[in-house]
């Protein structure tokens, strides 16, 4: 009773239903530095071409490895490679990884949900049926199968972590679908003539945006883990190219001369995932009053 | 409830056909095969390899060949160890990391369930917020991060605790244990929060404030049972994830378990022990999945009624 009086307040000020989830975003104090911290990441990230302090590749066996100075600042690796410019080349590709094997999880798990929802009955049984099957199979086990079978490409990476991120999203999207598309609004559509993939596209996802907005920000993070650990191992990005992970995995073999080797890296991804989580946090009591309100 | 165990372990049946097929074709379909990279081999040796292998049968006979040896229990012989078979292998190597998974569970169950329900009895206060911020910590440092820097300091500057090994010197089952468990206690932290304040909002606790019970009492007789059922049902799929984390601990840590196998093999394309062992962790997580369910029924009296007289 009280959800439905919730809902039909949010259905006739959407407008401002945003702007006061902003407003309630804007005060908690942790989320807005993990949206600053992530913003400054990102603008690093898409500017290293041009602002990076040396050349990737560019070593200097002589030089061998180094603390952190005033000329490397966080000092170099064993080759006499700069540290802050390989972080900063792996950020890109991190968060490439990040952003784009979410979206893929994305596209995938709204739409499946969204349609077994709304479709209801048998198909609604059928799909969810194989969400539940999928979920019970080891899915980082199968990440590492298709590496070793097609080869370890970036566009892989993206489609096979996309691939195994989309079921938890599709569960939510289609419960929430289940609460709202027997609402007034919904039938009237239906009742207008409207299509399933109209009423789908145009009333059911726009009005489940908020749980959506949430789930992905939490889901970043778990792809990016996701990469690191594979490129840890050695199965995912592959050199010359390198992303956090694999930067951790060369600090680990040199960690007891070389310790900073391990700690940037680390410390960056680290901190890469206390921001999404902490937005994710604050977005979610945002957004979503009702579940924060223990 | 039998007819629930009996329903949900046919259900299984298909999830595991349906991992076996698809690992079994999709390491088929990989380009190269298995023996592409010893390079001066002689073709009659690469026919008689084949042959050896079953590789030159058609794919659906080799496939139900396969099948029919694993519901034998038989796994074939490994492609790059010719002397052993996978069954060696897993053999070898499971013990080690049963024990891993079990110690890390533990630790991880003990650590996030006292700092679960001491967060929850006084919520928005330090003593929420401390355990709190700690089980973020405990999220945000991946393992293969927190292990190397564990190793570091307590191995290496403090040497405290041995950098390798797995029951060769006392005191090295105790990083990897820690390493594997920090981010499953610190989900274990949050979920059992998030159970705990809702079981302590309910009227019967209520009740039994208002009998004048102890804290320690309500808490551990009362709420700890309604408390810990959505930690319950985090902890099936937790394998999962306990299992794939074994790889990354095993290696940093130089344990001879099973996953550091998998990850080995999956360098070497030893493709039936990749097989073998994709298989054998699906069987343990649906396994451990069922378990989970079965537990959660079994712990709470409406959903049982409703799988006993539901159907």
């Amino acid at each position: 009773m009280h959800q439905e009086i919730a809902g039909i307040q949010n259905l006739e000020q959407g407008v401002s239903l945003s702007q006061d989830a902003f407003r309630r975003l804007k005060k908690n104090k942790m989320a807005m530095i993990g949206l600053l911290v992530l913003l400054f990441f990102i603008v690093i990230a898409l500017l290293t071409p041009w602002i990076a302090p040396y050349s990737y590749e560019g070593q200097n066996l002589e030089l061998g490895a180094t603390s952190p100075s005033l000329k490397n600042w966080l000092g170099t690796d064993t080759l006499g490679r700069d540290q802050l410019t390989r972080v900063m080349y792996g950020s890109r590709i991190s968060l490439a990884v990040g952003f784009i094997a979410t979206a893929v999880a994305l596209l995938i798990g709204v739409l499946w949900g969204a349609t077994a929802g709304f479709l209801g009955g048998r198909v609604d049984a059928i799909m969810m049926r194989i969400v539940d099957a999928l979920y019970a199979l080891p899915f980082t086990i199968f990440i590492i199968l298709l590496t070793v079978i097609f080869g370890n490409s970036l566009i892989l990476l993206f489609m096979a972590i996309g691939a195994v991120e989309w079921l938890t999203m599709a569960r939510i999207v289609r419960g929430q679908v289940l609460t709202i598309k027997k609402q007034e609004f919904v039938e009237a559509a239906v009742s207008m003539g409207l299509s399933p993939w109209q009423i789908i596209s145009r009333h059911l996802i726009p009005n489940v945006l908020g749980p959506i907005i949430v789930y992905t920000t939490l889901t970043i993070p778990s792809v990016i883990l996701l990469e690191s650990f594979l490129s840890f191992l050695g199965l995912g990005i592959q050199p010359p190219q390198s992303s956090w992970g694999s930067l951790i995995s060369g600090g680990v073999e040199s960690m007891e001369e070389y310790p900073w080797l391990l700690i940037f890296p680390g410390l960056v991804l680290s901190i890469t995932l206390f921001s999404l989580n902490f937005l994710g946090d604050g977005l979610r009591d945002a957004l979503d009053p009702r579940a924060s309100k223990d | 409830m039998y007819l629930f165990i009996i329903r949900r372990i046919l259900q299984s049946i298909p999830v595991l056909l349906l991992v076996t097929a698809v690992t079994f074709f999709m390491v088929h379909a990989a380009p190269g095969g298995p023996f592409s990279q010893e390079r001066n081999v002689p073709p009659e040796v690469i026919k008689r390899l084949n042959q050896r292998y079953h590789l030159d049968e058609p794919m659906w006979q080799q496939f139900f060949s396969y099948v029919g040896n694993l519901l034998k229990g038989d796994f074939g012989p490994s492609f790059k160890y010719p002397s052993h078979t996978v069954n060696d292998l897993i053999v070898a190597g499971f013990p080690a990391t049963f024990e891993l998974a079990f110690y890390a569970t533990i630790f991880a169950v003990l650590i996030g369930l006292i700092a679960g329900v001491i967060a929850s009895l006084k919520p928005n206060t330090i003593q929420d917020y401390i355990p709190m911020s700690s089980a973020m910590l405990g999220i945000c440092l991946p393992s293969f991060v927190l292990g190397p820097l564990l190793l570091l300091v307590f191995g290496i500057w403090l040497q405290w605790l041995p950098v390798a090994g797995w029951g060769q010197i006392p005191g090295d089952k105790i990083l990897p244990s820690i390493t594997l468990g920090a981010s499953y206690a610190a989900y274990i932290a949050r979920i059992s929060r998030g159970g705990m304040l809702e079981v302590l909002s309910q009227d019967y606790i209520r009740t039994a404030r208002a009998k004048g019970l102890s804290t320690a009492r309500i808490v551990f007789v009362h709420a700890l049972r309604g408390g810990i059922t959505p930690v319950i049902s985090f902890l099936g799929p937790a394998i999962a994830g306990l299992l794939a984390g074994s790889f990354v601990v095993e290696t940093i840590f130089q344990i001879p378990g099973l996953g550091r196998f998998y990850v080995q093999a999956a360098f070497n394309r030893d493709y039936t022990m990749i097989m073998g062992c994709t298989i054998f962790f699906a069987f343990l997580i649906v396994v451990f999945n069922l378990l989970s369910d079965v537990i959660l029924v079994w712990l709470n009296p409406r959903l049982r009624q409703q799988v006993g007289g539901g159907h």
